[in-house]
């Protein structure tokens, strides 16, 4: 009976090799892989055709989904390799972490002891003492999750996120990092590599690494970690149950650190007593597709490794002498319009091993390599490096899980629908042009919108460029925490419809604001979820007949008549939403000019842009009626002298749009708006608002022109310093030209340079009508025959 | 004391040569004096077997120097490429003597650099007495470093005119030099490299063509990364200033330095170093290497002029004279500094003096 310690770090590609020549040499009975039990029955799956790394399993909590994380693994992972290995060779494999249902369950007990630390605090008002407490308790969780190289990757936990910042945790070095300043390197990451990753000969490398891990096991001081204990506790446990069952050649693969701990067997009872008693929760487990660009370091994991395509380069091709890198690297930048040679190639490989002899290495890594390349093919300038960076370093490519893989009824649901409507999950955005006149289009795209219901925001939508209502514009770019989402609102329904119809109307009947009902209608729509739209209409209205906010019933005005103007494209009957609107606009139209008046210059210009769209919503409606009746309102607040000036002018001026105002009417308006018994500063708010926009009409008539230009010529010095800023506000928001124009005409001087079409009135008829005939062969219409007769 | 104004880097610096060379033990590329890791060392410095110490004359990144050496092992040609005053000349003198032994062999490019001082030149009185011999012929330096195996040394590359740059071509390519009129050629002997300085701001006057660039690597030169780093930069290369002109004052202060990189980073960054006021920044580039001579000026005054020790009124017309090229925009560039960062800095009060006195 022998048990083989092989440790490894996780995601590296000479770690993965070395791991699979050894067990290929072992032929060992069983693996133990340092992973969540509870996930045993998955890895059956490996080897499975459909089931393409990377891909994570994914383990949650069930009566709190939230609660979750992931163990990725890439085709380049010692871990994969063993499993693979395993599922070939049909022997038995299996993980030998600590449950999570045991981690999870303390974690559990330490928030619900911080809560009521919290709470005992607020009782005694005596924050300072308890916060203490506190921020010991989440620094031994943060301990916990920095521990040394653990693969564990915490899923979003709102509360974890949070304690980051709060808490000082004292910075450790990674312990890697002393055997490499030993060896004469300033990083811990690249002497791995070196020694490690990108060996050739594999002969004893894992006693190697064994005892470099015991020595520094030894030399450094271990900072006491609770879960670190238990986590090898466990392992240890796993190591004997198996030897108890007479397994004869047992292969345990775990991160390097722990090798040491599993060499040495402590007492079979001290590890069964600090595994005694341990908290449990209920966990849940499946496999997910992974992304490269979430198992690299920018993206946070902890374990994570800042190269994923680099290393799966080194995986495939462990014998590239960097000639196949760079040629990579070169066709990349054809790709790009570079022009890059052969010659280039070989330079940039040449370099590279030269400054690889330069440093001593046995072969060129990354570093030489992106060294190279800069150099040689982009002459220095870094820009391009960021390309290589995401294309090849990165790669980002997502893996593929098959969808026998049992998962919880709604993401099935999901990946049937992608299946059905061949929106496959991509690692890179993908962009999606919907017709909404083809039948499988806009299934599409009522999927999209229930998936956005559900707050799955794996598309957005964007901007469509040209005409028409029958086209959506989606990007769709998927990231793996959104099977978190999934698991989440998988306690609202089995299916997409099902769960986005009861999460909405759940939402609508806990928020009170009648814009965000309106806000959920609007995308309720194209999700065609027609008894949510019932639900939403029916509650809109309760909150429209109860609101006495006049504002808020004005901001919901112009989706609500989007949705009855556009809502038939989609086939949704729209009746219901005009009946909403017609009675909301009755009550606006009420209310309005009462609530113009005696209002701060502030509210005036918010109030300002809801008329505008009012306005606009009115005018898209085409509703004799109601268009009359926001006319009549408008008139009641131009007339009103109560009214906010700048409210009143721009009434003016819409009823000046709608051809109502004109002429005397207008003028006379006008001039009492302007007149010179008003202070100048509501004045020149009232011309604030009725110039709202644009000035074009001030340079089309000349009366109103005349009488901004008396009304200004007449104001003392120094009240026109006072309104100055005012109408410099108005002003500055005219376009360009019209500014321009403007002052030309100013320069012109006053209203009496127009060139006015004078009739004199003494016309001779007779003369005239002598030439009518000539003029009219002229145009050819009049045949000339009938001319020559007429002569 | 000898009565040389400037010595060459191989001479300044014989001595670490020599012991670098004395533990020298790995593989030479053919006709190099060290082993590129020896090159490496003597450029960044640090401390040999022996406990002899070489000082580092580039200081910055390790990484850039290595590829630059790595670059000159293999048959590629150097090209530094940076703003003015990022020491590019400086490395390729140190780098050329390094590696050869001598740092000589240097044509220094402007817009009237010819083909003959690149490829050869003739002696008309001889030619007219002989008719063309090799006698006749004027050796450049390219053409003695290719004899030779060494490197030579091409300063300001993109001043030089296009078609003249062009003659490199076959010379870093085919490593050999015809000479027609003699129906001969000159090959290059193992050990010969080019290394070219290029400046930024030139930028677009005479771009290299694609034929020619694909002959170099380029290496960028940074400005320093960090306030210390800068400061390290000009406190060295003062001190070993001092030593050549032996002037009688004191070592400078390392406060006086320190203002100087203070002025000279914030006007070149346009941003205080607290980051918290923005400032315009003027047309002159302020290179580490005019703060350099701006520190040198000033001790040059303070030993001559002064009480020997340097101060605040020393510095100023450097600092002044350096920042304002342009006698309208800089101007008010540099007064609007004065008044708005260097007046509000408590223990400024001198500079702020004695740069408002000359102003």
């Amino acid at each position: 009976m022998s048990v083989h310690i092989l440790g490894i770090r996780h995601h590296g590609p000479g770690s993965a090799r070395n791991v699979k020549a050894f067990l290929e040499e072992l032929q060992p009975d069983i693996v133990l892989i340092e992973g969540p039990p509870e996930a045993d029955t998955l890895l059956s799956w490996a080897g499975h055709d459909d089931l393409q790394p990377p891909v994570a399993i994914l383990a949650w909590q069930p009566d709190n989904p939230r609660k979750a994380c992931f163990y990725p693994f890439a085709t380049f992972s010692p871990e994969w390799q063993a499993m693979l290995y395993a599922k070939e060779h049909r022997i038995h494999a299996r993980l030998m972490d600590l449950p999570l249902a045991h981690v999870f369950g303390l974690e559990n007990e330490a928030a619900a002891k911080a809560a009521a630390a919290n709470e005992g605090a607020e009782g005694k008002n005596n924050t300072d003492d308890i916060k203490g407490d506190n921020g010991d308790e989440k620094a031994l969780l943060n301990n916990a999750r920095q521990s040394a190289r653990g693969t564990r990757q915490h899923a979003r936990q709102d509360n974890i996120a949070e304690d980051d910042e709060i808490i000082p945790f004292p910075v450790r070095r990674d312990p890697i990092s002393h055997l490499a300043a030993a060896a004469g390197y300033d990083d811990g990451e690249r002497w791995w590599e070196h020694m490690f990753e990108y060996r050739q000969q594999q002969e004893q490398v894992f006693e190697a690494v064994n005892d470099a891990m015991q020595a520094l096991r030894e030399e450094l001081p271990q900072p006491d970690n609770q879960q670190e204990r238990l986590r090898e506790a466990w392992m240890r446990k796993c190591i004997r149950a198996a030897e108890k069952e007479m397994f004869q050649r047992i292969a345990v693969i775990c991160g390097a650190w722990h090798g040491p701990a599993l060499q040495n067997m402590p007492k079979q009872k001290e590890d069964n007593d600090l595994l005694k008693g341990l908290p449990k929760a209920k966990v849940a487990t499946t496999w997910i597709p992974w992304t490269y660009s979430r198992l690299s370091y920018e993206s946070g994991y902890g374990a994570g490794i800042p190269s994923p395509g680099w290393y799966e380069h080194i995986w495939e091709h462990p014998t590239d002498d960097s000639t196949r890198w760079m040629a990579l690297v070169a066709k990349l930048f054809r790709e790009q319009q570079q022009d890059t040679s052969v010659a280039h190639v070989m330079e940039a490989v040449r370099l590279a091993n030269a400054l690889a002899a330069l440093r001593q290495y046995s072969r060129p890594g990354l570093e030489e390599l992106n060294e190279a390349t800069l150099s040689v093919l982009c002459n220095g300038e870094s820009v391009l490096m960021q390309l290589i960076r995401d294309q090849l370093i990165i790669r980002n490519r997502i893996g593929k899980v098959p969808h026998e893989v049992p998962a919880p009824p709604l993401q099935s649901d999901i990946a049937q629908w992608q299946k059905k409507l061949r929106l496959p999950q991509t690692a890179d955005f993908k962009d999606y042009q919907l017709d909404l006149r083809k039948e499988n289009d806009l299934e599409r795209s009522i999927f999209l919108h229930r998936l956005q219901l559900l707050e799955i925001r794996w598309g957005t939508m964007q901007e469509v460029t040209g005409k028409g209502t029958f086209k959506e514009q989606w990007r769709l770019q998927w990231d793996p925490s959104y099977s978190i989402d999934i698991i989440e609102k998988g306690s609202w329904g089995n299916t997409v419809a099902e769960a986005a119809s009861s999460y909405v109307i759940d939402t609508a009947h806990h928020t009170g604001t009648l814009q965000q009902v309106c806000q959920m209608l609007e995308s309720a729509i194209p999700a065609e979820l027609p008894a949510v739209v019932d639900v939403l209409i029916h509650r809109i209205n309760n909150l429209a007949a109860t609101s006495g906010d006049v504002l808020q019933l004005m901001q919901v005005i112009p989706p609500l008549v989007n949705i009855s103007k556009f809502g038939n494209v989609r086939k949704t009957d729209a009746e219901l939403v005009n009946g909403i609107i017609e009675s909301m606009i009755d009550r606006i139209c009420i209310s309005l000019p009462a609530a113009s008046t005696s209002i701060t210059e502030d509210a005036a210009l918010a109030l300002l842009e809801l008329f505008y769209g009012m306005n606009d919503a009115i005018g898209l409606l085409q509703h004799a009626a109601l268009t009359g009746s926001w006319h009549h309102t408008l008139q009641v607040i131009a007339g009103n002298r109560q009214s906010a000036p700048m409210i009143a002018g721009y009434a003016t001026r819409l009823l000046f749009d709608a051809r109502i105002l004109r002429g005397e009417p207008l003028l006379q308006g006008f001039s009492v708006a302007m007149s010179v018994a008003n202070p100048p500063a509501v004045a020149a708010s009232w011309l604030e608002g009725f110039l709202k926009g644009s000035g074009t009409l001030l340079l089309l008539d000349e009366s109103l022109w005349g009488m901004v230009y008396s009304w200004v010529s007449q104001l003392e010095n120094d009240i026109f310093i006072q309104v100055l800023p005012l109408l410099r506000r108005t002003f500055s928001n005219f376009t360009a030209p019209e500014r321009k124009k403007l002052g030309a005409k100013v320069k012109q001087g006053g209203s009496d340079t127009s060139v006015k079409i004078v009739a004199t009135g003494d016309t001779d008829a007779a003369r005239g009508e002598q030439g009518i005939p000539v003029v009219m062969q002229m145009l050819g219409l009049v045949d000339s025959k009938l001319l020559a007769d007429g002569a | 004391m000898s009565d040389i104004l400037r010595y060459h880097a191989e001479q300044l610096f014989a001595e670490e040569l020599e012991e670098l060379r004395k533990q020298d033990t790995g593989k030479r590329p053919h006709n190099w004096l060290l082993t590129p890791q020896s090159v490496v060392t003597y450029l960044v410095g640090g401390k040999l077997k022996n406990g002899f110490d070489v000082t580092p004359k580039y200081i910055g990144s390790k990484r850039l120097m290595e590829i630059a050496v790595a670059t000159l092992a293999t048959d590629r040609a150097l090209l530094l490429y940076g703003l003015p005053g990022t020491a590019k000349s400086w490395v390729s003198e140190h780098l050329a003597a390094a590696i050869s032994g001598d740092s000589t062999m240097i044509i220094q490019g402007t817009a009237g650099t010819s083909e003959e001082s690149i490829r050869y030149g003739w002696n008309y009185a001889r030619l007219l007495a002989e008719g063309p011999s090799r006698n006749a012929l004027v050796e450049t330096p390219v053409m003695r470093a290719m004899q030779d195996g060494k490197i030579a040394r091409i300063e300001e590359l993109t001043r030089i005119g296009a078609d003249v740059q062009d003659s490199l071509i076959t010379i870093l390519s085919e490593k050999t030099l015809p000479i027609p009129e003699l129906n001969t050629e000159v090959q290059a002997n193992k050990g010969f490299n080019v290394i070219a300085t290029a400046n930024n701001r030139d930028k677009g006057v005479n771009e290299l063509s694609s034929a020619l660039k694909r002959r170099f690597n380029t290496v960028i030169l940074p400005v320093p990364d960090s306030m210390e780093e800068e400061i390290d930069i000009v406190r060295r290369r003062v001190e070993s200033f001092e030593k050549t002109m032996d002037l009688p004052a004191e070592k400078p202060a390392l406060e006086e330095i320190r203002r100087i990189v203070t002025i000279f980073r914030e006007l070149r960054n346009g941003v205080t170093l607290d980051g918290k006021t923005k400032l315009k920044s003027p047309g002159s580039t302020l290179s580490t290497a005019e703060a350099i001579s701006v520190v040198n000026n000033g001790l040059a005054l303070a030993a001559y002029f002064g009480d020997g020790t340097l101060n605040a009124a020393d510095l100023a017309a450097g600092v002044i004279g350096a920042v304002v090229k342009d006698p309208v925009q800089d101007k008010l560039v540099w007064q609007e500094y004065l008044e708005t960062v260097v007046k509000t800095r408590e223990d400024w009060k001198d500079v702020y003096r004695a740069c408002r006195d000359l102003a």
